[in-house]
């Protein structure tokens, strides 16, 4: 057995299977349940990962950086210099954003690959799901898992059928939740910013992929995107980060 | 900013290739093992994305279905012949095909499915039942028209069985129940007690009207095909997936820890036993004389030997005393009849979960994650033709 099935995935798919099996063998509310039970435990790396960045923001907005920007602007080797001198001053981590973000990421795969695993909807993904079941698990009288949620198959992708057409509920407001997530957490740009250039096509792009996979596979993945969406949302507005005024264009907000 | 734009798609796109990966949602991955039927002269297998005609003779192709490659259709259900001379065969796409054994051409198709097929319909002078992942099995006539649905309540892994005695059969579903269903308009005979687990391996019939059935709560049980009452049952060590094979008296099964049972088929009293992993119980003494891995499906019973694959790519021959009288590792296989062994090389990650099938005097041998679909062994284990591999087209 690799380190990974060990330590990440074993127990996630055993986790999945424990919760179901105590939420009335109701496999969408545990994988909603699980989503949110993940998201509570990786919060304090969430929380530092936010801390950073509005630390970064502060520091993006403050005039001694701009000057730096305006003195050293064709000299970027100096530039960089200063800008190191500058985190160190203000008591800036440069990885203290992205380090929690790499580590959360392979959580995140981890979950995905739980649910796919759990679902163990062919031969060779039941046995192998028969591996990793932990012995106080009674897999015997949870197999087959109970994968009927409202009107999906976790198993399979979702459509709803409306006058004999399917109409993929689940994709569209997989859709609709990534990108407002993306806009609330997109933080107020400065004119001109590169990343925020990237931060927007990024916004434009993955609502669609996450569309698109939601779409492909078994509804229990687009249940999981969702409720991760849902999840993120609330997180953030919880520490009052979220920035509803980039949903009305009116009000969208940039830093001078 | 177009080429910011380019990058960022091409790394979600990468993102997506990587996502799919891990959903298994690929349709050329294998998601189960093959289906091997043989028919005279012809074994038919169902493997990915083709059903292949076979000749036994010479292990040379006589047709695939379909034609071309789709990535929407596989098949893994062993093909299934009618007594009118069409070939029956399940697919991924939810579709049952009925193919002419002739020409690999499709004469019809039953699409009402809303799942998959993974195992194998029974076909009788009564019609086609087929068991499907839809918690439906679907009774059909010779033409593909439904006769009856039965519902149960979990996925049907599991082929259902006849009984020539009376107008019925019998299917086990992984709802934990077994069901007596009447051919001739699919209404429920008996429903058995919930017998604790899943079954996904065909019950096997004995003709006192004994059932034999595997689960995966660790236990084998026989039941009454009377009236479905449990009598009797005894545990195992691990979950039991292919169904028991049954030969004077004594049924013979493996379980998913790799031990191997013969039990007196009126009491369930242990005969004798292979434990996994070295040879402590047929005193062979050598260290493959016992099964090394998890054994998934029914074994074959021929007059003189017990034959069974475990998942690390043994077959293995037993005695019915249970002595270990055939081993081969089918990475070790000797390949010099393909002339330059140099072009046959068996990848590490091959595995054997299909129970090998007799054809004439050769034994069958279907692995699964290989490019050889087909091997044919004689009495010692030496291939007697070069190992099926389709030619691309």
């Amino acid at each position: 057995m690799n380190f990974w099935d060990l330590l990440i995935l074993n127990p996630m798919v055993n986790s999945l299977l424990w919760i179901y099996s105590v939420l009335w063998q109701n496999f969408g509310l545990a994988i909603i349940v699980f989503t949110l039970l993940v998201r509570l435990i990786t919060y304090p790396l969430t929380a530092s990962q936010m801390k950073s960045s509005q630390a970064m923001q502060e520091m993006q907005k403050s005039k001694k950086w701009q000057e730096i920007q305006k003195k050293y602007k064709y000299n970027r080797e100096k530039l960089a210099q200063e800008q190191m001198n500058l985190y160190k001053e203000m008591g800036i981590n440069p990885f203290g954003s992205c380090l929690p973000t790499l580590i959360q990421f392979p959580v995140i795969i981890g979950l995905y690959q739980a649910v796919i695993r759990a679902l163990a909807v062919t031969p060779i993904q039941l046995l192998d799901l028969s591996n990793h079941i932990y012995p106080f698990i009674n897999a015997a009288r949870l197999i087959p898992l109970n994968n009927r949620f409202l009107w999906m198959d976790l198993s399979q992708p979702e459509r709803l059928l409306v006058f004999g057409f399917g109409i993929p509920v689940l994709a569209v407001l997989v859709v609709i939740t990534t990108y407002l997530q993306s806009k609330l957490m997109t933080p107020p740009t400065q004119p001109g910013d590169q990343s925020a250039q990237m931060a927007q096509a990024m916004n434009l792009y993955m609502p669609f992929l996450m569309g698109w996979l939601a779409y492909s596979f078994s509804s229990g993945l687009a249940l999981y995107f969702l409720a991760s969406n849902v999840f993120t949302v609330i997180q953030y507005a919880a520490t009052g980060k979220v920035q509803w005024s980039n949903l009305l264009p009116g009000m969208k907000k940039t830093t001078s | 900013m177009k080429s910011k734009h380019f990058s960022i798609l091409f790394i979600l796109l990468i993102l997506s290739l990587f996502l799919s990966a891990c959903a298994g949602g690929a349709a050329t991955a294998a998601s189960s093992w093959p289906g091997l039927t043989v028919d005279g002269e012809t074994a038919y297998l169902a493997y990915n994305q083709h059903v292949y005609a076979i000749n036994v003779a010479d292990g040379k192709e006589k047709w695939r279905f379909p034609l071309e490659a789709n990535n929407k259709i596989s098949f893994y259900t062993a093909p299934v012949m009618t007594p009118d001379g069409q070939l029956i065969v399940g697919g991924y796409d939810h579709i049952l095909y009925s193919i002419d054994p002739q020409t690999g051409k499709e004469k019809w198709s039953f699409t009402d499915a809303k799942n998959r097929y993974i195992g194998s319909p029974l076909v009788n002078q009564a019609g086609i039942f087929a068991p499907t992942a839809d918690d439906h099995l679907y009774a059909l006539d010779f033409q593909g028209k439904l006769l009856w649905s039965f519902p149960t309540q979990g996925a049907q892994w599991a082929s259902p069985v006849a009984d020539p005695t009376c107008e019925c059969i019998y299917l086990a579903s992984m709802d934990h129940y077994l069901y007596a269903i009447n051919t001739s308009d699919g209404a429920q005979v008996w429903k058995s007690e919930d017998l604790g687990g899943s079954m996904v391996g065909t019950p096997a019939y004995n003709t006192d009207g004994t059932l034999y059935v595997g689960t995966f709560n660790n236990e084998i049980l026989a039941i009454s095909s009377e009236n479905g009452k449990v009598l009797w049952r005894k545990p195992t060590n691990g979950w039991v997936w292919g169904g028991p094979a049954i030969k004077d008296g004594k049924i013979y099964f493996g379980d998913l820890t790799g031990t191997f049972y013969a039990m007196d088929a009126s009491n369930g009293n242990l005969l004798w036993k292979l434990n996994p992993g070295t040879g402590d119980a047929s005193g062979q003494g050598t260290q493959r004389s016992n099964p090394d891995g998890p054994i998934v499906q029914t074994p074959l019973l021929t007059d003189e030997l017990i034959y069974f694959t475990t998942r690390v790519g043994s077959i293995f021959g037993v005695s019915y005393s249970g002595e270990t009288k055939f081993f081969i590792d089918i990475h070790q296989l000797d390949k010099s009849i393909c002339g330059d062994p140099k072009n046959i090389k068996v990848r590490p990650s091959v595995k054997l979960f299909s129970s090998p099938v007799l054809a004439g005097d050769k034994i069958l041998v279907a692995p699964t994650e290989a490019d050889e679909l087909l091997y044919a062994l004689d009495a010692n284990g030496k291939p007697t033709w070069c190992p099926f591999i389709p030619e691309k087209k």
